[in-house]
């Protein structure tokens, strides 16, 4: 189920590539907080085992044999975060150094496997077993079936990837530019071979491993939380402030896309001034009374704003006009927020040398 | 061939392959006088180039020089052809053998009820040869480049420390784990008189899997204590080592050239 | 300084429920050369991941050089990279101890973690990887090397900050005898020196080589302790501690048994005929 590149086109890739980043950003996270330290040596070393466990032949009623991902193992020992770092980096190593899956397509491959493959394994898994003594054979069952159902959503997933391909991205002739099957053809393809082999190598792997582990070594089984109560020292790190620079190239982005704002038409509902009441175009869009109530027309003549409409009137342009009143009023905002912080900074006390 | 010897026969290859790498990374070629961080951009600009070309022409300008760069790396024709072209013709080719008919449009050749058409071919053309160009500029990096190298230079390119942290030692002990399984089934291979049943078989393999597993968890926490041991305390130090040259910056003006080019008179 | 590099009173320590030292003391001088001595599961190794602040017992206390060992001592940092300055382990399994890509990589990681500078961490590498004889293999991958050289290398990222403490786990276990007298000969080098070494091992053939004191563990506390000499003459203790097996043999028409340890002739033990 590893994607080559070429198969999907750049903006797919790229899609795909942001999906994954936030998945993998939001797993690293939320591992860090359980894990701490931990995290480094346990995930790596899952991954590693993940990648070995990979390319074992599982031999298949039939006298086939299949592959497997190893996901819900993964998702036991892990949580589904965890895993999600350990296939993911199992995957990349197999792109990376053993050209098994693109480069371009790494993220789409992840998304597939490391992420929708997790996340059905642990849903399906948690419902399956729920409140299941760990030594039961209802959670050896829960794993198979968790495992055959997260390959066979991974698989879905890589067929819709697939078959959107030649509709989306062809050239003048009609010739599909990348992977050249349309759905119809994609997901039969793709869904037979794992309903069938896949599904249940992965199924089959998942719950022999459950079993053994339900012999050898229980604890495993209770998930990502028994690593915190292990004996050994966990350095607290130092708090390391949270560098505002990337925040602040956000906010330098949003700036400016402010003049997209030009694009919407007329004034806002309930955003009218005394002026509004005698535009042709905003009764248009809303019927209003052709004059503007007196109580109205009394205050809007109380406070005149200095760039009214965001439009200053030397600017002649209305675009760059935004963007001016966006940099001012962030400007402003950041100068009100710097003296505020230091009027309520806290004294510093003097550091003690040791 | 029995599931055991398959899956014996894809470790060899692994390890085959990290044996390969470490003899062309000590040869004189193009790649290995580059800076590694212009190596790795270099190939990756080059790798989405290929994916961003919309001529068929210019994609197999683009395999062409791939594989120029490949042979110019000391890869030699032999590996090339056996570890990329085969492999991708094995899998892309069948993959794209039926787009040949089933793609609508001009038809170009007639075998008997089976109708080519034109966009069938080209279509077909297009990805296996977008697949091979990728696959061949990867690998002539991957043989090129020792792997921590590799991992550095991600690092110097802003990738974050955790992430190439976890994929060195994913790596590291990929190999370790490979040589435990190797061993566990060579051992059952040996052992095995007679036949083993399907049943017996998954079994054999699940429970391999779970040894593996038990040993994975042990050897993670005392990597951990060894962590803690020499001071780990979270922080990751970088020990900056790269430094570009003339070469380098010229290789580089050269990837991305060739990359822009590509992508401008193929789009 | 204290003249105590360690003092360890009444420890216990379970490990997932079941004790593993189970009230030891111990005082281990500044300079001293102990090895630590006992069947597996007498409690070594976790000992010596308790002395170097891994572990913390249940009950009891550990001190180094007279501050306590305790977890919230060593979240302090300041504190913490002194004292992995000072004590340095080598662990049982080399593969667990070399994690990183390379092997440079690996002596470097300690002055790195400790923020030294670039150009004085480049020279005490190499100085080290020449003194370990480990030019040759400094780019290499751990699963590139032999045992003897993964302990080499394991040692080295030891030595590199110059500790004054070093805790060695099993340094001899599996490796062949070229290597292991090379380990021997390094152990044997800081008798008198400043650096206070225990060594946990199970092969009594070398305890007269590396150690000044022997003691001797048997289900988590210490049974025995004295001079290599005392110890090893001791053949009772040493069955006791299970550290020694008992052959029948016969001479003519005599059978009897007595401990022995393979590596000792015969010559040196007393037969009743």
């Amino acid at each position: 189920m590893h994607i080559p590149d070429g198969y999907l086109s750049p903006s797919t890739c790229v899609t795909l590539y942001l999906a994954a980043a936030s998945g993998w950003y939001a797993a690293l996270r939320r591992v860090k907080r359980i894990l701490a330290t931990r995290t480094i040596p346990l995930i790596s070393v899952f991954a590693a085992f993940s990648f070995v466990i990979m390319m074992f032949n599982i031999p298949l009623p039939g006298g086939t044999t299949g592959h497997a991902v190893g996901v819900t193992v993964a998702v036991i020992v892990l949580g589904p975060w965890g895993a999600i770092l350990s296939i993911s980096l199992a995957l990349a190593i197999q792109a990376l150094f053993f050209g098994d899956g693109g480069i371009t397509t790494l993220g789409a491959n992840c998304l597939n496997m490391a992420m929708i493959g997790a996340f059905v394994a642990y849903g399906s898994y948690r419902l399956i077993a729920a409140g299941a003594d760990l030594s039961s054979r209802r959670r050896v069952l829960a794993a198979a079936i968790a495992g055959y159902l997260a390959i066979n959503a991974s698989a879905f997933a890589t067929a819709l990837e697939f078959g959107i391909q030649p509709a989306l991205f062809h050239d003048a002739s009609g010739t599909p530019l990348y992977a050249p099957y349309p759905l119809s053809v994609a997901i039969p393809a793709m869904m037979i071979g794992h309903l069938t082999f896949a599904g249940l190598a992965e199924a089959a792997i998942s719950a022999g491993m459950i079993a053994y582990l339900q012999k050898a070594d229980l604890g495993l089984l209770q998930g990502p939380g028994t690593f915190a109560q292990s004996p050994e020292f966990v350095p607290v790190p130092r708090a390391a402030t949270p560098s505002p620079s990337r925040l602040w190239w956000a906010v330098a982005l949003l700036m400016f896309l402010t003049p997209l704002g030009i694009l919407a038409a007329g004034t806002a509902w309930g955003e009218w001034s005394a002026y509004d009441f005698d535009n042709a175009r905003v009764q248009l869009s809303s019927t209003l009374p052709s004059v503007a109530p007196a109580g109205l027309r009394k205050l809007s003549a109380l406070w005149t704003a200095p760039f009214p409409g965001y439009a200053p009137r030397f600017i002649r342009s209305p675009h760059f006009g935004y963007l001016l009143s966006a940099m001012f009023g962030v400007g402003l905002l950041a100068l009100l927020s710097l003296i505020a912080k230091s009027w309520f900074k806290p004294r510093r006390q003097p550091e003690a040398r040791a | 061939m029995s599931f055991l010897e398959s899956t014996l026969q894809g470790f060899t290859r692994a390890l085959s392959r990290s044996l390969l790498s470490e003899q062309v990374a000590g040869q004189p070629g193009i790649l290995q006088q580059l800076d590694p961080r212009v190596r790795v951009v270099g190939i990756f600009s080059l790798v989405i180039a290929g994916v961003l070309c919309r001529r068929l022409d210019v994609i197999i300008a683009l395999f062409v020089l791939a594989t120029g760069i490949a042979l110019a790396s000391r890869v030699s024709p032999a590996s090339l052809a056996k570890r990329v072209w085969l492999v991708v013709l094995a899998f892309t080719g069948v993959i794209a053998f039926p787009a040949l008919f089933a793609t609508p449009g001009a038809p170009v050749l007639s075998l008997s009820r089976f109708v080519i058409t034109a966009q069938g071919l080209r279509t077909a053309l297009l990805l296996i040869f977008r697949v091979e160009t990728a696959a061949t500029l990867t690998t002539a990096l991957v043989l090129a480049t020792p792997w921590t190298h590799t991992l550095k230079a991600l690092r110097s390119l802003r990738l974050p420390a955790e992430v190439v942290t976890m994929l060195a030692m994913t790596h590291r002990y990929v190999f370790l784990l490979l040589e435990s399984a190797n061993q566990m089934f060579e051992s059952r291979a040996s052992r095995a008189v007679g036949r083993l049943s399907g049943a017996e078989s998954r079994g054999m393999t699940a429970s391999t899997a779970g040894v593996l597993l038990t040993k994975s968890m042990d050897l993670s926490h005392d990597v951990y204590l060894a962590m803690l041991a020499r001071g780990f305390r979270g922080e990751i130090p970088l020990l900056t080592e790269f430094r570009l040259t003339i070469l380098d910056y010229a290789g580089l003006l050269i990837f991305l050239f060739a990359g822009g080019l590509a992508v401008w008179i193929g789009r | 300084m204290s003249a105590l590099a360690f003092t360890l009173q009444d420890v216990h320590f379970d490990y997932q429920g079941i004790p593993a030292l189970d009230g030891l003391s111990l005082r281990v001088e500044r300079g001293e050369r102990i090895a630590l001595v006992g069947a597996n599961g007498s409690g070594k190794s976790t000992l010596l991941r308790l002395l170097d602040g891994l572990y913390f017992p249940s009950s009891g206390a550990i001190e180094f050089d007279g501050h306590p060992l305790t977890a919230s001592h060593l979240q302090d940092e300041q504190f913490s990279f002194a004292f992995r300055r000072r004590v340095a382990m080598v662990f049982q399994n080399p593969d667990a101890q070399l994690f990183n890509p390379t092997v440079f990589d690996e002596i470097a990681y300690g002055p790195l973690q400790l923020h030294w500078q670039k150009e004085e961490l480049m020279r005490r590498v190499d100085e080290v990887l020449a003194f370990m004889q480990l030019e040759a293999v400094k780019d290499r991958p751990p699963y590139r090397l032999s045992g003897g050289e993964k302990k080499r290398v394991a040692l080295a990222s030891a030595l590199v900050l110059d500790p004054e403490v070093l805790l060695l786990d099993e340094p001899t276990a599996s490796l062949d005898p070229r290597s292991q007298s090379q380990i021997v000969d390094l152990i044997q080098q800081w008798k008198g020196t400043a650096k206070t070494v225990i060594t946990a091992t199970h092969q009594i053939e070398i305890l007269e080589d590396i150690a000044d004191r022997v003691v001797i563990l048997d289900a988590g506390k210490v049974l025995a302790e004295g001079t290599p000499a005392q110890i090893l003459s001791n053949s009772e203790l040493l069955l006791r501690a299970n550290l020694v097996h008992a052959h029948r043999h016969s001479h003519g028409s005599v059978t009897h048994s007595h401990p022995h340890l393979h590596g000792h002739s015969h010559r040196d033990h007393d037969h009743e005929h």
